[in-house]
């Protein structure tokens, strides 16, 4: 299976193939717009009963056992690595049209992505989630104190999943986490990677294009809020549980298709935060490192994750902020050159960053607002959301003033020095954050440990009991 | 003259001032842009610090003037703690990058809110108008008394072009709406009703409290304190509370509005007002059993804004006209924006927005950074204008909205410029198909505007 040519009237246009429990689907039918860069891709007429796996029949990969579903990622892993895999290529290549990442990076994060599908860190995850993975591959005899008996199945759910646009790693995550938990599956790619799902499934597809695995998966894409797509898919009868990223018109449009039987599961949008003590003002060495760190958490994936930083509460006097403000600003434009990102800042954004410029008696803003990275000091954060490689340094006399900027869309909070985390975890935690890290260290997270505040693959299933009666008391 | 400046500005009362082409206006346009340009580069910080950055030092074609345009989001671009905390003495520093009079320090020891602030500026001759913003904070427009001046003209001299109804002091005003306390808005009505209205007739209005900026800035600062997790239930039970008692005194206020009209129904009426609250008071009157019939058939109506979100059945324009016998003369609309100082008038042949001599109109791609060629026909895109008229700010702005602009002439036969009336807002139509991970706060925020 390799990408078809394109028909003469499309060339022009990129367009992007539909895959459908095993097989692609092509067409130019309809005409997209992706969101970030505002080009125009086209897709196919979207097969309304091709998505849906009827009730009767139990899902595919339900007698699939759990060491045969990882052995296949796992292979799938070592394709996506292989720099001759042709669908990844042409993704890639695909990709560069409609993503605001270069390319480099976009190629970085399918290398993420196949690291992900390692057998040991897959394993791994599944014991994080399922206290007893055996749930999953059969029905689990377990009786109570009482003496009654019963087996319990952590039974393969049908999942939507609405995928994030901004990190196009996370579709190898998703996939195979559906897969962990043999589920059915429907991905709703975002717009601005229409691509990357589908080249790995073709990937998978290759593999065995008949495996249970492939036969669970679609990916498809319509325009997010389309209620001639939306109302007719998001149903119990056709789904358990919608798994959705993000937050604001995505979220509101999947709420009210909510009900008994139709459950919402939501990586919500997060912001991501650094604290950095006094001590970072020790030596000069120690505010090198200080503001280096910083930097790499400012800066994963050119600050679109949400890992990455955009305010760093930081315990100094104004002329020491200053001293850690021009040091962050020149690792921050170092990183953003090398990686050949020079993306303009959005007008609206460049505003106010202008205004508080001029204002100078009270703010201090390093580097231009032309895209190469920016730093901006204030007393308290900026009442813009810091994106696009902008870090906001927020002075402080103490970390404890910090804390109160810590709320509900606070995801994770890197630290310095690393021996003070354990006196402010427990305010952190109470106040929403979700994760406290070394600074520096905002993207890796020990594997299988809980994301948003829960454990996702305990969520997705579908938890079933039969009931077996009571032991006969001796 | 030898100003081009004064040379359009001075074609206000021309009778043919809709009747210049663009070829005509183009060069003097251009000049006088350069004009104001020279004169203000030195005297507002934020067209200095353009200027600077994008290197011009004289306007001589309309890609020179594209990077020194203002985004209208430049006049809300403050930091929000300002507002919030009543840093007034901050938000006065603020507004001075942006005006080319000089703002004196004002004595803010003992400033009781911002309508308090704004009033002792407006003392001082800096009339600052806010925005109603949906989200956020409003912007804050400065005018001078010239400005001021040049919209009680501007606006009576655009209602007559575009109605063909004289100013003959012969109507009964009845305005149906929230007024809010902006110095413009406020400088408008009083030109209109002292043109068209009878002396001995006093204007009708709603009773209902006028919208002011307090108002508005007590909802933004609750929802930063909810954004922040720092309100309690209790605030939130009273805002709730506020807010059903708001919506059933305009609930009250338009049943006051209908009757009110049905009452003086045989005499000639002004009306004005937004459409939405214009067929909600029409559904009324039509409910009490009166109709077109019962209204007098010279009666005019200002309609402004657009539908501003409302959902309304498809056929509410006739609907309204029905009720209070409008024709199709007689009834107005215009295009402009709080940005402006100036009105574009719709015409009654070519339903089309007139373009005026001393506003040069721009069209640029959607993201606002790029000129569009402006050969002939219609151009549509992101709408800029430099508003020559205006004198307390910097004339030049980028807008919101999403316009088609003909060059050449209009089926009413004027010869100037002139915009499709189908304007829309690109936040409308953008609608919102990004899903990300990162976000902000802002989506865990509900039930407050």
């Amino acid at each position: 299976m390799t990408a078809t040519a394109d028909s003469k009237t499309a060339e022009s246009t990129v367009s992007a193939p539909f895959f459908l429990r095993g097989e692609l689907l092509e067409g130019h039918d309809v005409s997209q717009r992706s969101r970030d860069l505002g080009v125009t891709f086209t897709t196919p007429r979207i097969p309304m009963n091709r998505l849906v796996h009827p009730r009767g029949e139990v899902p595919p990969l339900l007698d699939v056992p759990l060491t045969e579903i990882i052995d296949f990622l796992a292979e799938t892993g070592r394709r996506l690595a292989d720099p001759g895999n042709g669908f990844m290529a042409d993704c890639l290549d695909r990709m560069s049209a409609t993503h605001p990442l270069p390319r480099a990076m976009l190629r970085a994060q399918v290398e993420d992505a196949a690291a992900y599908l390692d057998k040991r860190l897959l394993w791994a995850v599944v014991e994080q989630n399922f206290p007893d993975p055996r749930v999953l591959d059969e029905w689990v005899p377990k009786q109570d104190f009482t003496g009654r008996k019963s087996f319990v199945r952590a039974f393969p759910p049908r999942l939507i999943h609405v995928l994030p646009g901004n990190a196009p790693g996370t579709a190898a995550r998703c996939i195979a986490q559906a897969a962990l938990v043999k589920a059915v599956n429907l991905f709703k790619m975002p717009s601005s990677d229409p691509f990357t799902t589908v080249a790995i499934l073709r990937t998978m597809a290759e593999i065995d294009p008949g495996h249970p695995i492939v036969r669970s998966m679609s990916a498809v894409y319509w325009r997010g809020g389309d209620e001639t797509i939306e109302r007719v898919l998001y149903r119990p009868q056709y789904f358990d549980k919608i798994v959705a990223w993000g937050g604001g018109d995505a979220i509101d449009n999947v709420i009210k298709y909510l009900g008994p039987g139709f459950q919402l599961i939501s990586f919500d949008p997060k912001t991501s935060v650094s604290m950095v003590g006094r001590q970072a003002f020790d030596s000069d060495s120690a505010l090198d490192d200080a503001a280096a760190l910083a930097a790499d958490d400012v800066m994963v994936l050119n600050q679109e994750a949400c890992v990455a930083s955009r305010f760093i509460f930081l315990e100094a006097n104004q002329e020491q902020a200053d001293r850690f403000c021009v040091r962050l600003h020149a690792r921050i434009t170092g990183r953003a050159s090398a990686s050949g990102d020079a993306r303009p800042l959005d007008t609206d954004l460049r505003e106010q960053i202008d205004s508080l410029a001029m204002l100078d008696d009270e703010f201090g803003v390093w580097g231009r607002t032309d895209g190469t990275g920016l730093v901006i000091r204030s007393d308290q954060p900026v009442d813009f959301h810091p994106i696009n490689k902008t870090a906001n340094v927020v002075r402080v006399d103490s970390l404890d003033e910090a804390v109160k900027y810590v709320n509900v869309a606070t995801q994770t909070v890197g630290f310095y020095p690393f021996d003070r985390m354990a006196t402010y975890r427990d305010r952190l935690a109470s106040a929403g954050a979700q994760r406290i890290v070394h600074l520096g260290e905002a993207g890796p997270s020990t594997i299988g440990n809980p994301h948003d505040a829960m454990y996702p693959l305990h969520r997705f299933v579908h938890w079933m009991a039969h009931e077996d009666g009571t032991a006969p008391t001796a | 003259m030898n100003s081009a400046i004064q040379r359009l500005t001075s074609l206000a009362d021309a009778e043919d001032r809709f009747d210049y082409s663009h070829e005509e206006l183009r060069e003097t346009q251009l000049l006088a842009v350069d004009e104001r340009f020279q004169e203000r580069k030195e005297r507002i910080k934020l067209l200095g610090h353009r200027a600077r950055e994008a290197g011009v030092t004289a306007i001589r074609t309309y890609e020179d003037l594209v990077p020194l345009l203002f985004p209208h989001t430049a006049y809300k671009s403050y930091p929000e703690s300002f507002l919030v905390e009543e840093k007034w003495d901050r938000l006065g520093k603020w507004l001075g990058t942006v005006s080319p009079h000089p703002i004196s320090p004002i004595d803010t020891a003992d400033i009781t809110g911002i309508d308090d602030w704004i009033a002792r500026l407006h003392a001082t001759g800096h009339h600052v108008t806010c925005t109603s913003g949906t989200t956020g904070k409003p912007a804050m427009l400065l005018s001078s008394d010239r400005d001021l001046d040049w919209s009680r003209r501007d606006a009576v001299a655009v209602f007559a072009w575009g109605s063909g109804v004289p100013p003959e002091q012969d109507r009964r005003m009845a305005g149906l709406g929230a007024s809010a306390t902006a110095p413009r808005n406020t400088a408008i009505g009083n030109a209109l009703l002292a043109a068209y209205a009878d002396p001995a007739k006093p204007r009708l209005g709603l009773p209902i409290p006028p919208i002011t900026v307090g108002s508005m800035t007590t909802m933004i600062a609750l929802r930063k304190k909810v954004a922040d997790g720092t309100a309690d239930p209790q605030q939130l039970a009273d805002y709730e509370r506020t807010s059903r008692e708001r919506q059933e005194t305009m609930d009250k206020a338009l049943v006051v509005g209908a009757e009110m009209l049905v009452q003086h129904r045989d005499e000639k009426l002004y009306l004005s007002g937004m459409w939405a609250i214009l067929y909600q008071v029409a559904k009324i009157v039509r409910d009490m059993g009166f109709s077109a019939a019962d209204f007098h058939p010279e009666n005019c109506l200002y309609v402004g804004g657009g539908l501003k979100g409302a959902q309304l059945p498809s056929d509410y324009e006739e609907f309204i006209n029905q009720t209070f016998n409008l024709s199709d003369d007689g009834k107005f609309q215009m295009y402009s924006m709080q940005e402006l100082n100036s009105g574009m008038p719709k015409c009654r042949k070519g339903n089309r927005y007139h373009v005026p001599p001393w506003v040069v109109p721009l069209i640029l791609d959607e993201s606002g950074e790029t000129l569009l060629p402006h050969g002939s026909g219609e151009i549509e895109g992101r709408a800029a204008f430099f508003d020559l008229s205006l004198d307390g700010r910097w004339g030049g702005v980028i807008s919101g909205d999403k316009i088609a602009l003909d060059l050449g002439p209009c089926a009413c036969g004027s010869k100037g410029p002139s915009i499709r009336d189908d304007i829309a807002r690109y936040t409308e139509i953008k609608g919102d198909d990004k899903i990300a991970c990162s976000g902000t706060v802002d989506a865990y925020v509900r039930g407050l505007a």
